[in-house]
């Protein structure tokens, strides 16, 4: 059973964007549903709870423990990481072999990762949180008009790294 | 349907932009024409939106493509196979690359372009730049020495330059495009007095308008000559505001989007809205002429030669089933005249297979491109990249002076979309900011958003010579599933062009510095396109401009058509598309190619009215 408010919380650390913005794209169940495709419940529920203990990353002492027990950590790293990939640019990366011999079987499956990298819809290649970060549009949909490209563009809002 | 022995006034081979061009106009003329595409067809083609089959189903096939190279759209297809930019590799010195892709090649240098085989052909991808040709272009020889003098002149081609203007539906103003407003005359067009493109021109980027401001006064030397450098707003096959009464052809969908360019920024490799010209266009037209019959999935593959008359009496065609599998029907067809118009490197192949019109031994040699250099960088400020169509602007002032008696001229082109090209920002670049540089959330956010509008990048396309070695040949080592010949292609970039793009790095380099534009290129050794001139590195890619192969010329002991387009070997056969081009000189060759076409079809109602 996959935890989608979980997986929004999550996500809105690990992206920038919060859980608003992130439910707007609509694809949060699809991504929800492609980490248990591939990742053990187990694993996903560590994530979870570590991110859930660590709590707003706002203190640097947080950040360290961000850093030290999920970032830095061989089986949740990885996952972490794949999770803002998918967010961004719509893929889910085959995750690292050696990551793969450790934490990707269980006791059902032999081989718990896709053959090769894959966009995962074609919905989700045009709610990659990319375009809105980098201040456009994905290429070839969300179309912004005729003759808007002679204007300065819209930039990201400014953020407060403070 | 079977087309046994079935005797048409015309018999056309390739959907592409030139096959449809020839049809149409053959087909309002009432001539009965087939035409024989190698590809699948797009079912309804240009006015089905079906999401199975037709317009729509390339855009899915894009959406959810790893690497959205120009073909990604367009399914490969192991009946008609089409070379893939993801195929290129650096020839080895002791063997030819045979196992990637379509293409074998013997190098030493890699070709590096790529078509599509399929209804619509490589229009479904290119980006719709239509510049015209300069004068000077057409007199190489004469003028500079080097490579081939056309058969025809600047003046002889115009009047057919703006009927292609108008078919395709160019947004340009004329007044730009003469580039008298440029301190360089070699560059400059004269235009018919009064005369203007179909559609206003396409607002030029905020990229543009920057580069205009910042470069304003700039010149560069070349051989003790000054050189200016002005940024132009680029001819282009898309809709932008229409003149007059002027009505872009079958624009899909809301009329208020479709209509004209919508800014999805994706001109290559497909328009969503097709707001971008493609031949499906044209062929539509044709269609609607009553006269004009397409059949897929028929490779042509020998033509047949009565040895009385030297004419072309049969086309044999191979009508496979489906894409799934090898099985086909073995065709032939009859037309009073034959037209091969299924690209410059599927043309030359045909050609060899069928050991026809090449009297000359020139079928397939001088095969040209041009060699794209690019150049990348920051820009000190937010400049709006990934946004409009591809290209705007570029900067034209080089394409021509006295310089050509020594290096290559170019084409700069201001590319709207970032590092796309160079290094497949945004998808390929980001996974490095989160694995190697460690950023996640907001500080991964602001990265994105502080760099990625300041990217910014040039196209340098260098001017390349006919050299007869460069070339398309065949082997029966090489074929492709059907028993059809794979190309087998010799290709080098020599030092007239590396010389160009030598010069165009020291350009590229004045330019970044005017601008304060941080360089980020980098020309790696192990890049397929990776060449040296004087002890410098550069990498050059692939234009998508294949050009030479069965060119035409005067005399027919060193050319294939003459200056109708027709073979010199055989009467009722001719041949049209880039291959009849002498010289690529520095213009996208698709504008010159299609005012060719429209002159060649001409050419053919006339021979027609002979029979």
């Amino acid at each position: 059973m996959y935890r989608l408010t979980d997986f929004y919380r999550l996500s809105a650390t690990l992206t920038g964007y919060d859980e608003v913005e992130l439910q707007g794209t609509g694809v949060g169940p699809t991504y929800c549903k492609t980490l248990s495709q591939w990742v053990r419940q187990d694993v996903i529920q560590e994530l979870y709870h570590r991110a859930e203990e660590i709590g707003s990353l706002e203190c640097e002492s947080n950040q360290a423990q961000f850093y030290e027990r999920i970032w830095n950590c061989a089986k949740l790293g990885p996952v972490a990481r794949n999770i803002i990939k998918m967010w961004y640019l719509s893929i889910w990366y085959q995750l690292p072999a050696d990551w793969n011999a450790l934490y990707g079987v269980d006791d059902f499956s032999a081989d718990k990762q896709p053959v090769e990298d894959y966009v995962i819809s074609s919905n989700a290649y045009i709610q990659g949180l990319v375009w809105n970060a980098l201040g456009s549009h994905p290429m070839g949909a969300k179309q912004p008009g005729y003759g808007t490209w002679a204007f300065p563009g819209q930039s990201a809002k400014p953020l407060n790294l403070d | 349907m079977t087309h046994h022995h079935k005797e048409y006034d015309v018999v056309i081979v390739g959907a592409g932009i030139a096959g449809a061009i020839m049809a149409k106009q053959l087909g309002e003329q009432g001539k009965q024409v087939l035409i024989l595409e190698a590809g699948t067809g797009t079912d309804g083609r240009f006015f089905d939106q079906g999401k199975e089959k037709g317009y729509e189903s390339y855009m899915a096939r894009f959406f959810t493509a790893m690497a959205k190279i120009p073909n990604a759209p367009y399914p490969n297809n192991p009946n008609a196979p089409q070379p893939l930019v993801t195929d290129i590799q650096k020839p080895p010195l002791d063997k030819p690359v045979s196992d990637h892709g379509y293409f074998v090649q013997y190098g030493p240098d890699p070709f590096a372009s790529t078509y599509t085989r399929s209804e619509g052909g490589t229009t479904l991808h290119w980006l719709g730049t239509c510049l015209r040709m300069l004068p000077e272009d057409f007199e190489l020889k004469t003028r500079f020495g080097r490579g081939r003098d056309w058969p025809i002149s600047y003046q002889d081609l115009q009047p057919w330059y703006e009927i292609a203007e108008q078919h395709i539906g160019v947004s340009a103003n004329a007044d730009v495009q003469t580039y008298q407003q440029i301190d360089n005359p070699s560059v400059q067009l004269p235009f018919e007095a009064n005369y203007d493109y179909p559609m206003e021109q396409i607002p030029q980027s905020f990229l543009d308008q920057y580069l205009a401001k910042g470069l304003q006064g700039m010149q560069v030397e070349i051989d003790n000559q000054p050189y200016p450098i002005d940024v132009v707003a680029t001819p282009q096959g898309r809709n932008g505001m229409p003149r007059g009464d002027y009505r872009p052809v079958g624009a899909v969908g809301n009329p208020d989007l479709g209509q004209r360019c919508a800014g999805n920024s994706n001109c290559v490799p497909i328009c969503p809205i097709q707001a971008k010209y493609s031949a499906l266009k044209t062929l539509e037209q044709a269609k609607n002429t009553g006269n004009v019959t397409i059949e897929t999935q028929a490779v042509a593959y020998n033509l047949e030669v009565d040895h009385k008359t030297q004419h072309i009496s049969k086309v044999h065609y191979k009508r496979y089933h489906s894409t799934k599998s090898a099985a086909y029907d073995d065709k032939t067809v009859k037309g009073k005249v034959v037209v091969l118009a299924a690209h410059a490197v599927e043309n030359a192949k045909l050609l060899l297979a069928s050991n026809v019109a090449n009297s000359s031994d020139q079928v397939g040699r001088n095969l040209m491109d041009h060699p794209t250099m690019l150049t990348w960088g920051l820009m000190p400020c937010k400049i709006g990249a990934f946004r409009g169509p591809g290209s705007t602007s570029g900067i034209p002032s080089l394409r021509g002076g006295a310089f050509r008696a020594e290096q290559a001229a170019f084409r700069i082109e201001i590319g709207n979309w970032g590092w796309s090209w160079p290094e497949g920002a945004p998808i390929a670049t980001v996974p490095e900011l989160i694995d190697e540089q460690n950023l996640f959330g907001p500080a991964l956010r602001h990265k994105i958003a502080e760099e990625y509008p300041r990217m910014f990048r040039f196209g340098f396309l260098v001017e390349q010579l006919p050299d007869p070695d460069n070339r398309v040949t065949i082997d029966d080592q090489y074929r492709d599933q059907l028993g059809n010949y794979r190309p087998v292609i010799h290709y080098k970039v020599t030092d007239y062009t590396r010389a160009g793009m030598a010069q165009a790095k020291e350009v590229s380099d004045a330019i970044f510095q005017r601008l304060g534009v941080e360089p980020f290129t980098k020309y790696k050794t192990s890049d397929p396109g990776y060449v040296q001139y004087q002890g410098k590195g550069y990498v050059y890619n692939g234009a998508g401009h294949l050009v030479g192969t069965h060119l035409m010329g005067d005399d027919p002991k060193t050319s294939v058509v003459n200056r109708e387009q027709r073979s010199w070997d055989h009467p009722n056969l001719y041949l049209v598309g880039c291959g009849n081009m002498p010289t690529i000189a520095t213009s996208n060759p698709t504008l010159t190619m299609a005012a060719l076409t429209f002159w060649a079809a001409d050419n053919v109602l006339n021979a027609l009215d002979q029979y």
